[in-house]
Order: C-alpha cells, then sequence, then structure tokens
C-alpha cells in the first residue's frame, strides 16, 4: 500500500501526503458522484442532507459505546446512523408532515444529538477523541492510506452494485408506476438506493464535512445532466465530475491549510454554475440568447405590420433603426421599403398559414407525429404536406 | 439577575422569534428553504466585519438579510433555467454560501473573534458578560436585540395575519385578489434572516433551524386550528428552551444542542400521543404483508 | 397591411347599455413555442350565464389564467367590465379547479369564505363586522351555514366547491370566472349552483363558467364560446354550438370521409 502511495507520490510529484489526500478525494469524488445521481434524479437530495448531518451522532455514539476511535470503525457508527434518519423521514412523512418539514425535523433532531454528544465527549476531558470534530467540516489531514483503502473498498462494492442492477435502477428512476406494473420489486430497488445514498454519504464525510456533504452528492449529477441525457452517461460523467472537483478542491484545501469541505464545496458549485450557464444547447446563457431572439423578432414584426405606429420604447427604436440598416424600412423609419414589404407579405402569409394549420392540420396527410413550428411551417411539415394544407384551407373558402 | 437566568430568557426569547415564524414555514413548504437561509446568513455576518469592521447589530442583521436575499434570489434563478430541480438548487446554493463564510473566519479568525464551531452550535453560555446599558440598566446584548427580534415579529403576524393565512392557504387565489404571495414570501425570508443572525450568537445556525421547525412540527401533530398552532410552537420552544439548559447543565454539553434535543424529545411525544393508533395500525399490516419500511 | 385577425361573432347583440362582462381582443398565448391560444377574441355581455366549452388542450382554463393575468400574454388584450390591466382584477371573482390547496391546512370553512373579503378590509386591518356579515350571508346562500366551523379537509368534494363559490361571492365582484365548476361533485350540489349561477346572472352579475358538458350547456346556458386555441364562435348557445359547428371543434369524426 505504502509502495504504491510513493510511486505514485513520485510519478505525479507530490509528497505522500498529498497523495494520500488525492486518493482519498478521488474515492469521494466518483462514490458520491455516481451514488449521488440516484438521490438527485429522484428530487431527494435533501435527504441526502438529513443523512448526513445524522453521521454526527453516529460517530460520537460508535467512539462512546464501541470505544471505536480509527475511521473503519466510526463510520460504522455513522451507517447505522443515516440507515435510521432514512427510515424515520419515511415515518415522518407517513403521519402526514409536509416532506420537507419531515425531512427538516429528522436533520435538526439528529445533529442536535450529534452536537451534544460531541460537545459531552469533548467536555469530558477525553483526550482521545478521535478527531470527532474534523466530521463537522472536513478534514483532509490526517487520513490514513488504509482509511482510503477502506472507502475505496466499501465504494468498490456499492458501484459493482449499480452495474449489476442498471436495468432495474433506470426503470425505478424514470417511471417507478410503470416499473412495478412490470412486475419489478420497486420497493427493493428504493430500498437499495437509499443504501447506495448512505454509503456515499457515510465514504464522502470525513473528508467534506456532514453539513457540506449534500453538495458534493449534487454537484456532480447536476454537471453531468447537462452534457449528456442517458443515465449510464450520467452516471459516468457524474464520477469523473465528482472526481475532478474532490481532487482539486482537496488538494488546494491542503495547500492553503484551509479545512477541506469549504474548498471542494465551493470548487464543485462554481464548476456547477459554469455548467448551468454554459451547457451546449440548453445552458442558462443559450436560453437568454433564444429568449432575446424571439423578442426581437416579435418587435420586428410588430413594427413591420404597423410602421406609423408611436415607439413605445427604447427597444423600439433600437429595433427600427436595425430595420432600417437591413432596408426593410425607409429612411424616415415610418415607410416600408418593397423589401419590407415583401416581408410583410411573407408574415401575412405565416399567420394565415398557421390558422389554417389549426383549421385543418388534423386533415393532413402526414408520414409522422411531427409538430408544426409557426415559424416555419415550410420547414417543419414539409412541402408536400404545405401544399396539402394550402389546398384544404382554399377548398374551405380560406381562413374561417 | 444569575447568569442561568439570563441564558434561559435569552433562549426562550430565540425560542419565542422562532416559533411565531415557524408554522408559516412548515405550512408553506419552507422548512428547508429556512435552513439554507439560515446558513446563509453566516457570510453576512463575516463580510460585515470584513467590510465594515463592526458588529454591531443593525449593519450585520442588514448584511444577513443582504444575503439571505441573495441566497433566496439564487435558488430561484437556478429554479428558473429549468435545468436544476428546486431541492437541487437548495443544496447548491447554501453550502456554497456557508462555505464563504467559514473560509473567511478561518482566514480572518483573529480579527473576527469567531470561533468556527460555535457558528454552528453558538455560545450562549458567554452572553451574560456580553452587556450594554439600556437606560442606566445593563443588559445582556443579545437579550435587547433578540427582545426587539420578537416585537418585530409579533407585528408582523399581527398586521399581517390575514395576508399570511390565505397566501399560505391558497397562493393561487391570493394571486387573483392581489394580496402578492411573492411578496410576503420574501418578507417571511427576512424575517427568518433577520431572527437568524440575532439568535446567531446565542445558538448559532443550526439550532435556529432546529428551533424554528420543530417545535412547529410538534404543534402541527396536535393541532387543527392556526392560532394554537402558533401559540403551540413557542410554548414547545419555551419547553426546550428550560429543559435543554437543565439537561446541558447536568451532562455538560452544548448548550444550544440540549435545547433542540429536548423540542426534538417533545416532537416524539407529540407522535406518540397523536398517532399511537394510528403506527399501531401501520406497524402491524405492514409486518405482516413482510414490506420493510424504506 | 395588418395581419388576418379573426374577429369571430355570430349573431349577437352586446347591450350597449353596459359595458361586456369581459371582452377579449386577439389574446395570443403560448408557454414555450406552439401557441395555447391564438388571436382569440370573445365578447361576454354582462347578465348573461355564459360557458367556454372546448376539447382538451383547447386552452380554456389558460384563458381564464390570462384573464386573471396569471400567465403572461403574448399579444392582445383583455377588459373585465370595461377595465383594462391589474385593475380589473377588482372586478372579477375566480373560482379555479381545485387542485392547488393543501387540504390539511388548519383552517375552517367559515375562515375561507372570508378571505374574499380581505382584498375589501385592505391591507393590514381586521376583517369588520360588515365583512364578517357579508361572508356568513354567502355561506348560507350556498347552504353551507352551519358547516363554518368545520376543517376544509374534512368536507365531501361538493360541499367544497360550495365554500370556494361562497368565498367568490363574498368579494362581490360583477364577473365570476369558474373552471369546471361542476367536474366531481355530486348532482344535487351541480343543480344547487346551476340555480345559484341563474340567480346571480338575473341579478345583473355575469358568470362565466369552464364547462364540459355540451349538453348541459346547450339546456341551461345563455352564452357560449367555442374554443380550440382559436376562437370558433361566441354568442347566444343555439348559433354557436351547432352540430357542425361542434363537430369541427372536437376534430371531426374518424370515418367521415373527408374530399382528399
Amino acid at each position: 500500500m505504502a509502495g504504491l502511495t510513493d510511486s505514485l507520490g513520485a510519478l505525479l510529484g507530490l509528497p505522500y501526503t498529498d497523495v494520500v489526500v488525492l486518493l482519498g478525494a478521488v474515492v469521494l469524488g466518483v462514490t458520491s458522484g455516481v451514488l449521488g445521481a440516484f438521490a438527485v434524479l429522484r428530487r431527494r437530495s435533501l435527504v441526502g442532507d438529513a443523512i448526513s448531518h445524522s453521521t454526527l451522532p453516529g460517530v460520537c455514539l460508535a467512539f462512546l459505546l464501541a470505544g471505536a476511535k480509527d475511521v473503519p470503525g466510526l463510520l460504522v457508527g455513522a451507517a447505522i446512523a443515516g440507515l435510521a434518519a432514512a427510515v424515520l423521514m419515511v415515518g415522518a412523512e407517513r403521519l402526514g408532515l409536509p416532506a420537507d418539514t419531515a425531512i427538516g425535523v429528522v436533520l435538526s433532531g439528529f445533529f442536535c444529538l450529534g452536537i451534544v454528544l460531541l460537545t459531552y465527549i469533548a467536555g469530558s476531558g477525553n483526550a482521545d477523541q478521535a478527531g470527532l470534530g474534523n466530521y463537522l467540516f472536513g478534514q483532509a489531514a490526517g487520513l490514513l492510506i488504509s482509511d482510503v483503502a477502506v472507502m475505496a473498498g466499501i465504494g468498490a462494492v456499492a458501484l459493482a452494485t449499480v452495474v449489476v442492477g442498471r436495468r432495474a435502477l433506470t426503470a425505478t428512476l424514470f417511471d417507478p408506476a410503470h416499473a412495478a406494473a412490470l412486475g419489478l420489486r420497486v420497493r427493493l430497488v428504493e430500498i437499495g438506493m437509499t443504501v447506495l445514498l448512505v454509503v456515499a454519504v457515510v465514504i464522502g464525510v470525513r473528508l467534506v464535512g456532514a453539513i457540506l456533504m449534500v453538495a458534493m452528492l449534487v454537484v456532480p449529477t447536476v454537471v453531468a445532466r447537462q452534457f449528456v441525457n442517458r443515465l449510464h452517461q450520467v452516471l459516468v460523467l457524474a464520477g469523473a465530475a465528482g472526481a475532478v472537483v474532490g481532487a482539486v478542491g482537496a488538494l488546494a484545501a491542503t495547500r492553503a491549510q484551509l479545512p477541506t469541505g469549504p474548498v471542494v464545496v465551493l470548487v464543485g458549485v462554481t464548476l456547477a454554475l459554469v455548467a448551468v450557464a454554459f451547457a451546449p444547447g440548453r445552458g442558462a446563457i443559450w436560453q437568454a440568447q433564444a429568449l432575446a431572439r424571439r423578442r426581437r423578432r416579435s418587435r420586428d414584426e410588430a413594427l413591420l405590420s404597423d410602421p406609423h405606429a408611436p415607439d413605445r420604447s427604447l427597444m423600439d427604436r433600437y429595433r427600427r433603426t436595425t430595420l432600417r440598416r437591413r432596408g426593410l424600412l425607409a429612411d424616415d423609419g415610418s415607410t416600408l421599403t418593397p423589401r419590407g414589404r415583401q416581408q410583410v407579405e411573407d408574415l401575412s402569409e405565416r399567420r394565415s398559414l398557421w390558422s389554417a394549420w389549426l383549421a385543418h392540420g388534423w386533415r393532413l396527410d402526414l408520414p409522422d407525429a411531427r409538430e408544426p413550428d409557426p415559424h416555419d411551417l415550410a420547414g417543419s411539415l414539409g412541402p408536400q404536406a404545405l401544399d396539402q394544407l394550402r389546398r384544404l384551407a382554399a377548398t374551405a373558402g380560406g381562413t374561417r | 439577575m444569575t447568569d442561568n437566568l439570563v441564558i434561559v430568557i435569552v433562549a426562550g426569547l430565540t425560542a419565542t422569534a422562532c416559533g411565531l415564524l415557524g408554522p408559516f414555514l412548515v405550512l408553506r413548504r419552507m422548512a428547508l428553504l429556512s435552513d439554507a437561509v439560515s446558513h446563509a446568513v453566516l457570510p453576512g455576518i463575516v463580510s460585515v466585519w470584513l467590510v465594515a469592521h463592526t458588529r454591531a447589530p443593525l449593519p450585520v442583521v442588514l448584511g444577513a438579510a443582504a444575503f439571505a436575499v441573495l441566497c433566496v434570489v439564487a435558488i430561484d434563478a437556478l429554479r428558473a433555467t429549468g435545468l436544476v430541480a428546486s431541492d437541487a438548487a437548495i443544496a447548491l446554493v447554501f453550502p456554497a454560501l456557508f462555505s464563504l463564510g467559514v473560509l473567511g473566519i478561518t482566514r480572518y479568525a483573529d480579527g473576527i473573534h469567531l470561533d468556527l464551531d460555535s457558528t454552528i452550535y453558538g455560545e450562549i453560555a458567554l452572553v451574560p458578560f456580553d452587556t450594554i446599558s439600556v437606560g442606566g440598566v445593563d443588559l445582556a446584548r443579545a437579550a435587547v436585540v433578540l427582545a426587539v427580534v420578537v416585537l418585530v415579529d409579533l407585528a408582523l403576524l399581527a398586521l399581517l395575519w390575514k395576508e399570511l393565512t390565505a397566501t399560505t392557504f391558497d397562493p393561487e387565489f391570493s394571486s387573483t385578489v392581489r394580496l402578492r404571495p411573492q411578496l410576503l414570501n420574501r418578507l417571511l425570508v427576512i424575517a427568518v434572516a433577520v431572527t437568524a443572525v440575532s439568535a446567531f450568537e446565542a445558538v448559532g445556525a443550526i439550532l435556529v433551524v432546529t428551533m424554528l421547525i420543530v417545535p412547529a412540527a410538534t404543534a402541527y401533530l396536535l393541532t387543527n386550528r392556526l392560532p394554537v398552532l402558533v401559540a403551540g410552537s413557542v410554548g414547545v420552544g419555551w419547553i426546550g428552551a428550560v429543559g435543554g439548559h437543565r439537561l446541558a447543565l447536568a451532562t455538560d454539553s452544548s448548550i444550544a444542542g440540549a435545547m433542540g434535543l429536548v423540542c426534538t424529545a417533545c416532537f416524539v411525544l407529540a407522535v406518540l400521543v397523536s398517532r399511537r393508533r394510528l403506527i399501531l395500525a401501520q406497524l402491524l399490516p405492514s409486518v405482516s404483508r413482510g414490506r420493510i419500511v424504506s | 397591411m395588418t395581419p388576418a385577425v379573426h374577429v369571430i361573432e355570430n349573431v349577437a347583440t352586446i347591450p350597449s347599455a353596459l359595458h361586456p362582462a369581459m371582452d377579449i381582443r386577439g389574446l395570443t398565448v403560448s408557454y414555450r413555442a406552439a401557441p395555447v391560444l391564438w388571436e382569440v377574441a370573445a365578447t361576454f355581455p354582462a347578465g348573461q350565464l355564459s360557458a367556454i366549452v372546448g376539447p382538451n388542450g383547447a386552452g380554456k382554463s389558460t384563458l381564464l389564467k390570462a384573464a386573471l393575468r396569471v400567465v403572461p400574454a403574448d399579444a392582445g388584450r383583455v377588459r373585465i367590465a370595461g377595465i383594462e390591466g391589474a385593475a380589473a382584477l377588482d372586478h372579477v371573482a375566480y373560482v379555479p379547479q381545485t387542485a392547488s390547496v393543501d387540504w390539511d391546512f388548519p383552517i375552517t370553512a367559515g375562515e375561507v369564505v372570508a378571505m374574499g373579503r380581505y382584498r375589501a378590509a385592505g391591507w393590514f386591518r381586521r376583517l369588520s363586522r360588515a365583512d364578517r356579515t357579508i361572508a356568513a350571508q354567502c355561506l348560507e346562500r350556498v347552504g353551507m351555514a352551519g358547516y363554518a366551523r368545520r376543517q376544509i379537509g374534512q368536507l365531501s368534494g361538493g360541499q367544497r366547491q360550495r365554500i370556494f363559490v361562497a368565498r367568490a361571492l363574498a368579494q362581490q365582484a360583477r364577473v365570476l370566472l369558474m373552471d369546471e365548476p361542476f367536474s366531481g361533485i355530486d348532482t344535487r350540489t351541480q343543480v344547487d349552483l346551476l340555480a345559484l349561477f341563474r340567480e346571480l346572472c338575473a341579478a345583473g352579475d355575469t358568470v362565466i363558467a369552464v364547462h364540459h358538458d355540451i349538453g348541459q350547456v346547450r339546456e341551461c346556458f345563455d352564452w357560449a364560446l367555442l374554443l380550440n386555441v382559436r376562437s370558433l364562435g361566441c354568442g347566444p348557445v343555439a348559433s354557436v354550438l351547432t352540430p357542425a359547428a361542434v363537430t369541427e371543434a372536437y376534430g371531426g369524426g374518424r370515418g367521415l370521409a373527408w374530399p382528399a
């Protein structure tokens, strides 16, 4: 184990401790990325938050009752507490509490218990506190390669489960009612997903801390969803994104001697915001551009239809200038040029075509289930369908 | 006035302020949003210190309110893109803001006199020693600030009771009669932020959330009438304040943590009392059918 | 050259003395790309029991929501009692399809009806005794006087609908917009509510209801808008809901041979 780490260190030019941090962060990133997807895609991200907070009393009790002092032992306590929290959340919801309140009560209750135990342990003069405080904000320092090995082992088992059960998982994620109708034991699969979530939390909570862990569950999936559309691709990309975020954040934190959790979270959320903003074809920037384009077109059409109407805003004056430049309006800004008149005729034809579609569209002979684009009926329906539509409209006496 | 009494009073004022707002947060499904907002006040406190070198209540409250609004605006913006679910948006925004606050404290720890752990569970034991002079009498600063907050919360409820009720029960109807549900949402968020930052030193970030949600949830299980819900929520909070203080002294643990724990115990009691028959009815059939509660 | 605007009004005489209860011109609403409502024009005279009918997905609920400014319109305008803009909301009461409400909310039937007076009472003020009297009278008018203290979740579907109608009555608005008021409730409540609507219209108010039952509209209503993304007729029921028009609105029939 040490030999492997040393050789990695030599390869990357990093000291031993950094290599341990790096490996731990990669394990964290991959597991929380892949396993966290099953929470995010089911809209259960904040359940992950409650499970993370519940690990605090778990590790404290493991220390108090079982005398656990090393990371693996404490993580057993964390796992038990996490599972208990998951069960109790469902129970609380069954009582008629709103779902978010159920999560909030379990989160708060467990965490308060954890704080009481933590301060009790700290105050009892027990020198051997096993670094329990690290579970609040996460701390990469002090992590042993053996700890990383245990985390990696558990993570590998969890990932193998995902691979083996991927069909059941996909079906349950997408449409549980349908999956149940097919005979799938949806209940069991959902329990399985919750267990996987607990595993992800348990692996990551030592590095990132109980309070911030939820971000590490959510960031990789949010990033992945902006770029790929199929579940197995999302899982792979989420694992990769998590590994990168974890590695960059953990190394930066150890270099700057800051707590690991906040640095990793800031790196991750930044990446998520960038992905959401710039995602090709669907990102926020793209949406804003498309919206602006639609608005411009709509103002242009209104201006051309009624060029003598007074300007209602700065935008109108600006669009008028642009239309003048494009040669659609004359220099006085309120008469149509021949090209402008042509544009208006095209516009009018498009509108009557759309009305014709509304009136007669259901009668058309379309080769498939295509839907028309109001701004481009010709392109979306095809020339034959368009001719048919025109004929139907003419027969019916024009638009009704 | 003994120190212990001061502590209990401050704790009780916190419970009152939180208990007045909690029911509306629970009923408006804003429980976890208020969790996020309570975390978001930390960077507000830190940044006011870094920029203006003050921890006087008014600028700190303004800074906290600003960050609370930023938190909510950011969550709404992420949701509006249609690319991020609302719970994922919450799970991204508040950890990021909280991390900013934590890093600010760690880097400038000396100047800010804030210990990292106390951001989570406060230092209510120190409250009696931080006094200001009001009309010639030395009072604990936290108590004065919280008393003002309680009065503000009471005023809010008194003036806007019917608007809050209507927009909570039926937001769609309310917007058609121009009762401004969005505006009231923002008002509630700001009220939560102000309460959170005022109670921050006493009970820290996480425990404000506990005091906001758990007493209200407890009362929710026990009553069908909204005024009783509000009163019950404040009542359970006080039980937590007094009981928690006793528990903390007995076990030498965090007072704020113990307060939250006692409130949770009240919640468990309420569950048992109100749904005893319901639980039994649910457990038995599900066990006999071999289903496991997941 | 102005684009073609579909102004379709069949034989209809608008009482000139009063503003129409609701007047819609060129309303276009779209959610993403394809419009849900396209250049809809319709006029609803005052004092007429009116219905909006059309197939699923025709945009009927959207029309009400656009009139109430709950969804934004791409183009066109809506006037209620002659008033345009947000101020018009003071003259209209809305009974939605009751989906968005929290039935576990700790509130009684009487308190729900009292909400109808909140706007009139104004911000920050308590309800006056006059307000409470009005609310009580509305409760009585829908036959729910004895149920004021019942928690809203404990009422049946028909009883809940009566409460929401009472809330709308308490607003004392001239125009009542209702989205499927008769769906999912028992027959007796339907009969009672229909009688109530007739009384209101006879007294000069206007009830405009989205309704799925064309037969009932033909029998009991005065005025109708036939809607399928665009307006297919707005006027007295008999002239709008002709068999030909209804067939076209609902997409024609399968099995009918159409010329190629």
